[in-house]
């Protein structure tokens, strides 16, 4: 703002003298008439002034990064970057800024007034830089400032194995992510967030009510059944109920350490549960107690059980630790008939990490699925059948039921005509065991009657699979569709949904922008979820969906192969692993309540898309 | 003290670096005529520096500047019409990369090519460039001049030492100098931050002038 019209030669280490007030103390033998001379336009701030940082440290160990950014300058996102003391990369997710148009610059992303940018856990100090612009004024050099080192971030990193450490990735240094999740973090949050944890637990109990009505739960009463009437005479409704009870306390416990395992695991007990081993090991147990319930064998294990444990103890005591044995086993077993509607629950709980809260609420859920074993256990001896005819269809039914368990499990794993064969053969056995070939006598009651055409129908049912299967179809509800694409418009079934790939993080933001403008769906997918084979078969192979689809970028992020890079893309997702469906509206944007986790249906995803 | 620190820690690494490996001393502790001595003639008539417009003009504009940084591009076609319409400034344009490796590799090369007589061309073409800088877009836009990208390489590694010393030097003044950023002038002996509008800079030059 000063003048001066005659400076010496000397004035320009004067000059300095005055900017550099500090260094001036060594240079007491220099000029005191120093001017600094500036032009009359603002000067420009100090950069410190023009971006102010604030670093939040949340208690996982990554940091909330905040800029106040002074009116008149901007911050480019491109020059956001943290590293650790090695050299890593540390990666950083941060919101699309506002693009600038400079013709001299060509097009940049920045940020005005405030900017929020999450940062990633890392272990050791970071070194944070940025740099920014005075609007039609100067540019500053990259600011650099380290973050000292976070104990919360050293115990988090700790607990994660090496292979699913943050990574660094390209994306994250050079564009950052292109997509803003939304911020509702799904039902089972969502309920935390509005009624706390008792909120959670209640929706979980309310969801095991839900699925006691599920095939996977009807093994359960006949095993109850055979622990109640393994006490003949002697049972009352109240013992009834603390046997029952015992029973359900013991599952849900079995369900609860379920949680810890989940909890504990992360993914890994997905993978496990979702693994063709232990569909196949359920299928089977399926079929042993759809064999026992043919009587080729009597399911007297329960009352061996407890009878031996009975003399070990004493009567009562050893009995109701049967009760509990059984409870607990039946549990594990039903394991994994439960997972594929459980996944969603389970794959809340591994991200969550929650050990309490997972046990609490799969114990809740337990609770939910014993409710009417309660009943029956009440209802004691009066509920339970007393040997006679009816009886003997009644367990019938129960072991065709378990044999379809059985195939709808195998199902899952692999599909195919032979499938469809087995759900033939199972139809036609049924209906032929329901009496379909059987002649009624002409005064036979409604009820026969009844029973006969339900054979038939099943009779027919499985016949019309049979040829479907010779077809070479294999859904069960659509046996014929060959014949219909062989002989209809070429739009055969064949048609999905044309999934572009990725694998990892960059290429994933690769094929965001390559749809630029268009709404997207990320399916996150894995060889081995099985849940994901039967959305593949059953939604994608949906028309209705295909045709919502079709104005989308549809990308299939594949974390098969379970390494850090398949991490930081479900990290960078949000998501804790397959199946999970996010949908982006054209903004980039996810809005709330459209995240799909789990087994879904064709009705679920396309009220997901109609809300983009 | 800590001040300076600091603002070695602000002008970045890569600078950081090279001072260090030019171990050319700005330090204060030294004597005071010292100082002076240095930092005038550095900062005004660094010999390894190009000098474009009138080499004897009677004033000279320093920019500070990166080859990366809208405002000095955009600032760029309005400061050589004033300099070349006075007739009598020296234009001396300090390299002061601070958008990272693109523009150290811009700035190495145009230096490569003043040692072969072709700095302007070189400099002017980068300055024109649209958009950010990549490695291939400073080949292609050197090459597109009519400039042999292999000999400005070459030209730049025979004088490796010289011009990193230059562009330490720079890097060196601009903290020394205070300097927030780019582009920064010192038209005579004033310093003025940010781009400046040809009115602006022709009063400048008439105030260092009087």
């Amino acid at each position: 703002m000063i003048h001066s019209q005659n400076l010496k030669r000397f004035a320009l280490s004067s000059l300095i003298t005055a900017c550099l007030a500090v260094i001036s103390m060594f240079l007491s033998g220099a000029p005191t008439q120093a001017q600094l001379l500036l032009t009359e336009r603002a000067a420009p701030m100090q950069v410190a002034d023009a971006f102010k940082l604030e670093v939040r440290d949340r208690d996982d160990g990554t940091r909330e990064l905040t800029w106040e950014i002074a009116k008149g300058y901007y911050l480019y996102r491109d020059y956001l970057a943290a590293e650790t003391d090695a050299g890593t990369k540390v990666p950083l997710v941060s919101p699309s800024g506002i693009p600038k148009d400079d013709p001299t610059f060509g097009s940049v992303e920045v940020y005005y007034d405030l900017v929020q940018v999450d940062l990633a856990a890392a272990e050791g100090p970071v070194t944070l830089t940025y740099q920014g612009c005075q609007e039609d004024g100067i540019c500053y050099p990259p600011v650099t400032r380290t973050l000292p080192a976070l104990a919360a971030s050293a115990q988090a990193l700790a607990s994660i194995p090496a292979d699913k450490q943050p990574i660094e990735t390209e994306a994250a240094k050079d564009q950052g992510s292109q997509l803003t999740l939304s911020q509702d973090g799904g039902l089972i949050e969502g309920l935390r967030q509005r009624g706390g944890v008792l909120f959670v637990l209640t929706g979980f109990f309310a969801f095991g009510l839900l699925l006691a009505f599920t095939p996977c739960m009807f093994p359960m009463y006949p095993i109850l059944a055979g622990l109640l009437s393994g006490q003949g005479q002697k049972l009352t409704a109240r013992r009834g109920i603390t046997l029952s009870s015992v029973y359900v306390l013991a599952m849900a416990s079995a369900f609860g350490l379920l949680g810890v395992a989940a909890a504990w695991s992360g993914q890994n007990l997905q993978i496990v549960l979702q693994s063709p081993v232990a569909i196949y090991v359920a299928a089977a147990v399926f079929v042993i107690l759809a064999l026992s319930m043919f009587g080729l064998f009597e399911i007297q294990l329960p009352a061996a059980w407890t009878r031996r444990i009975s003399t070990v103890g004493t009567s009562s005591g050893g009995t109701l630790g049967g009760a509990a044995a059984l409870g607990f086993s039946s549990a594990l077993i039903m394991g994994p008939c439960v997972t594929a509607p459980l996944a969603g629950a389970l794959l809340y709980i591994a991200g969550t990490g929650d050990v309490a809260l997972g046990a609490a609420a799969l114990f809740a859920l337990g609770l939910g699925q014993g409710v009417p074993l309660l009943v029956v256990g009440a209802l004691g001896a009066r509920a339970l059948p007393r040997a006679g005819g009816w009886m003997q269809g009644f367990k019938l039914a129960f072991g065709f039921i378990f044999l379809g368990m059985s195939i709808w499990l195998i199902g899952r794993v692999s599909a195919g005509p032979e499938i469809l064969a087995l759900w033939s053969a199972l139809l036609i056995g049924g209906g032929i065991f329901a009496g379909a070939m059987d002649l009624l006598p002409v005064n036979a009651g409604p009820v026969r009657r009844l029973i006969k055409t339900a054979g038939v129908f099943s009779l027919l049912a499985g016949a019309i699979m049979l040829f479907g299967a010779a077809l070479g179809g294999d859904d069960p509800m659509r046996p014929l569709d060959r014949l219909r694409a062989s002989a209809g418009s070429g739009e055969g079934p064949e048609k999905s949904v044309n999934f572009v790939t990725v694998v990892s993080r960059q290429s994933l933001e690769a094929a965001l922008s390559n749809g630029a403008a268009k709404p997207s769906l990320i399916y996150v997918t894995a060889d081995w979820c099985v849940t994901c084979r039967v959305i593949e078969r059953e939604v994608w192979a949906d028309a209705s969906v295909q045709a919502a689809l079709s104005q989308m970028t549809v990308i299939a992020a594949d974390v098969s192969d379970f390494g850090p890079e398949g991490q930081a893309m479900l990290d960078q997702l949000g998501a804790v692993g397959p199946p999970t469906m996010i949908f982006l509206n054209s903004d980039g944007k996810e809005p709330p309540n459209t995240r799909i986790v789990g087994d879904t249906t064709v009705k679920a995803v396309l009220s997901s898309t109609g809300m983009l | 003290m800590t001040r300076i620190t600091r603002r070695e820690a602000l002008t970045g690494t890569a600078a950081a670096g090279l001072v260090t490996m030019a171990g050319f001393s700005f330090w204060p502790g030294q004597s005071a005529a010292q100082d002076q001595e240095l930092t005038v003639e550095d900062v005004l008539f660094d010999p390894a520096n190009p000098v474009m417009g009138n080499k004897d003009g009677d004033v000279t504009i320093v920019e500070f500047f990166d080859y990366q940084c809208p405002y000095c591009k955009a600032n760029h076609p309005i400061l050589k019409d004033v300099v070349e319409n006075d007739g009598n400034v020296r234009l001396v344009m300090k390299d002061w990369p601070i958008f990272g490796a693109p523009s150290i590799l811009a700035a190495q090369l145009a230096l490569g090519a003043s040692s072969l007589g072709q700095y302007k061309t070189a400099s002017d073409a980068l300055m024109e460039t649209e958009g950010r800088l990549s490695k291939d877009l400073i080949h292609d836009t050197l090459a597109l001049a009519g400039l042999d990208v292999s000999a400005l390489e070459k030209a730049y590694e025979d004088s490796r030492e010289k011009w990193d010393g230059l562009m330490a030097r720079n890097s060196r003044q601009a903290t020394l100098l205070g300097l927030q950023g780019t582009p920064a002038f010192i038209i005579g002996k004033t310093i003025y931050p940010g781009s400046m509008s040809d009115e602006a800079l022709r009063d400048a030059i008439a105030k260092a002038r009087a």
